[in-house]
């Protein structure tokens, strides 16, 4: 299995989006925000469209499309303060309706369809650069803004008392939830890609830990989910991004029963 | 330390004010309790003081070269959130780009939770949990600290620590204190002056005379 190319390709990626995706994941579930992974991965599918409508890089466009939402749905809460999920609903609506526009018009020279569900035999040269790259300025950015985001996604009012520049950092984040996603598509596929940001962060949950310990085991998960996902769907010749998204929620079943198992025994002793 | 001039507040910037002409000043080293019914705008001022929202109309200064904030518990308090109480002191500390890492065991040893350093801050009481927030206001020896109900979801023991810690930081390292309450008998312990608002408008008195007026009402 690992002589292919195509395989040797899709692992690693797949290690660039197992890290990057918990780590943006981990801020947007205890943001309680984890519908915008969903909406945002339907925008990449318009900027797919995009990209392939102009024979351009489909992740390039993904990444610029969705930079573009990420960013439209910050600068909308200002106007839509007490209807939040209204606004996820304004983006998805101008995404799928984009996405659906060019697709259905025939003038794609392209098949959309492989970023639907994932599928490791597309992925490109050119598309491992740009995971490259968007992963490497993605964890740089994280690493630099790791405190003033966990505070924002802690106590708000007391980052902006401590000088943060929490709107400036909300778009930024935008753009890094943008680039987590863009980094994604090709494996996972627009449909189950918000499973792959919130699942390992929600196993990690259950471990009861501080920050930076969750973080980890989302980490973990995620590495975990992807590889077990990818090798399976190999042998099983299904599409990575279903059966990654079916392992990530056993696993997540396996730690809540070991969790369960752990308190019976604890509470016989 | 903190001036308002015709300070007016109006969510929709128009008329009725929660705010209606308010005219403050509050000078170094006091202890305010700002007290009052329920939207009588308590909580407007004390978001005006640390700049979350912009007058309506007129000044609000605040001298203070170092805020430290003490949010009600109930705001922002998110028990399932992933933190060490270790890892809140010192994410704050970095965002205040502060380098000794000392001020944190120092701070929790000052309120009384120096074992609780690697505690989940979901797993903490009320009272623990204010103690907590309070030792990370104190983090870079802010001049004014600011508090929203801080006996609220407090046992009364936690209470009585709370508010002589208070006492004791603005005697002995006065600090500016502006306290948002609705606990009265605390706020008449405690205080240097009252701040009593009513219907977005206020006066400053003392202790002494808020507990006379107000004991008359209640009698």
């Amino acid at each position: 299995m690992l002589n292919y190319s195509f395989m040797q390709n899709a692992i690693f990626v797949s290690i660039f989006i197992s890290i990057l995706c918990p780590c943006i994941g981990i801020f947007l579930v205890l943001r309680r925000y984890s519908m915008i992974g969903d909406t945002l991965a339907h925008a990449s599918l318009a900027g797919i469209t995009i990209g392939l409508l102009f024979d351009q890089s489909p992740v390039l466009g993904a990444f610029i499309f969705t930079s573009i939402c990420g960013a439209l749905i910050e600068f909308l809460r200002t106007y839509f303060k007490k209807y939040t999920d209204l606004i996820l609903t304004i983006v998805l609506a101008l995404s799928v309706g984009t996405a659906i526009t060019i697709i259905s018009s025939g003038k794609l020279h392209a098949n959309a369809d492989s970023f639907m569900f994932g599928s490791i035999l597309t992925v490109t040269q050119f598309d491992m650069v740009m995971v490259v790259i968007l992963s490497a300025i993605s964890v740089l950015a994280l690493i630099f803004l790791y405190h003033q985001m966990l505070y924002i996604a802690y106590d708000e009012e007391t980052a902006k008392v401590a000088g943060v520049k929490v709107k400036l950092i909300n778009y930024i984040f935008s753009i890094l939830v943008a680039s987590a996603i863009s980094v994604s598509i090709r494996i996972v596929g627009v449909l189950v890609l918000s499973s792959m940001i919130a699942l390992p962060v929600a196993t990690a949950l259950q471990l009861g830990k501080g920050f930076k310990i969750t973080l980890i085991f989302s980490i973990i998960f995620s590495v975990i989910d992807i590889m077990l996902g990818l090798f399976l769907s190999f042998y099983l010749n299904v599409a990575p991004g279903g059966f990654t998204a079916l392992v990530s929620v056993a696993v997540l079943v396996l730690v809540l029963l070991t969790k369960r198992i752990e308190v019976g025994i604890r509470a016989i002793h | 330390m903190i001036q308002a001039q015709n300070l007016y507040f109006s969510y929709t910037g128009s008329p009725p004010y929660v705010l209606n002409g308010i005219n403050l000043e509050i000078h170094k080293g006091e202890y305010v309790s700002v007290v009052g019914e329920n939207g009588c705008g308590k909580s407007t001022l004390m978001r005006l003081i640390l700049k979350f929202i912009k007058p309506t109309d007129g000044t609000i200064i605040s001298q203070a070269k170092r805020i430290g904030y003490v949010p009600q518990k109930n705001d922002f308090s998110n028990s399932n959130f992933p933190i060490t109480v270790y890892e809140m002191l010192n994410s704050y500390r970095k965002l205040l780009k502060l380098k000794d890492k000392d001020v944190l065991a120092k701070n929790l040893d000052q309120v009384g939770m120096s074992s609780f350093s690697s505690a989940l801050m979901g797993t903490l009481s009320g009272g623990q949990t204010q103690k907590i927030l309070i030792a990370r206001a104190l983090i870079g020896d802010p001049d004014l600290l600011i508090l929203d109900e801080p006996s609220t979801g407090v046992d009364v023991g936690s209470q009585k620590e709370i508010y002589g810690f208070l006492k004791e930081i603005n005697q002995l390292n006065k600090i500016t204190i502006v306290s948002v309450e609705h606990n009265l008998d605390a706020a008449i312990s405690n205080s240097t002056l009252i701040y009593h608002l009513i219907n977005g408008r206020g006066h400053l008195c003392s202790p002494q005379k808020y507990a006379d007026e107000y004991l008359k009402k209640t009698k």
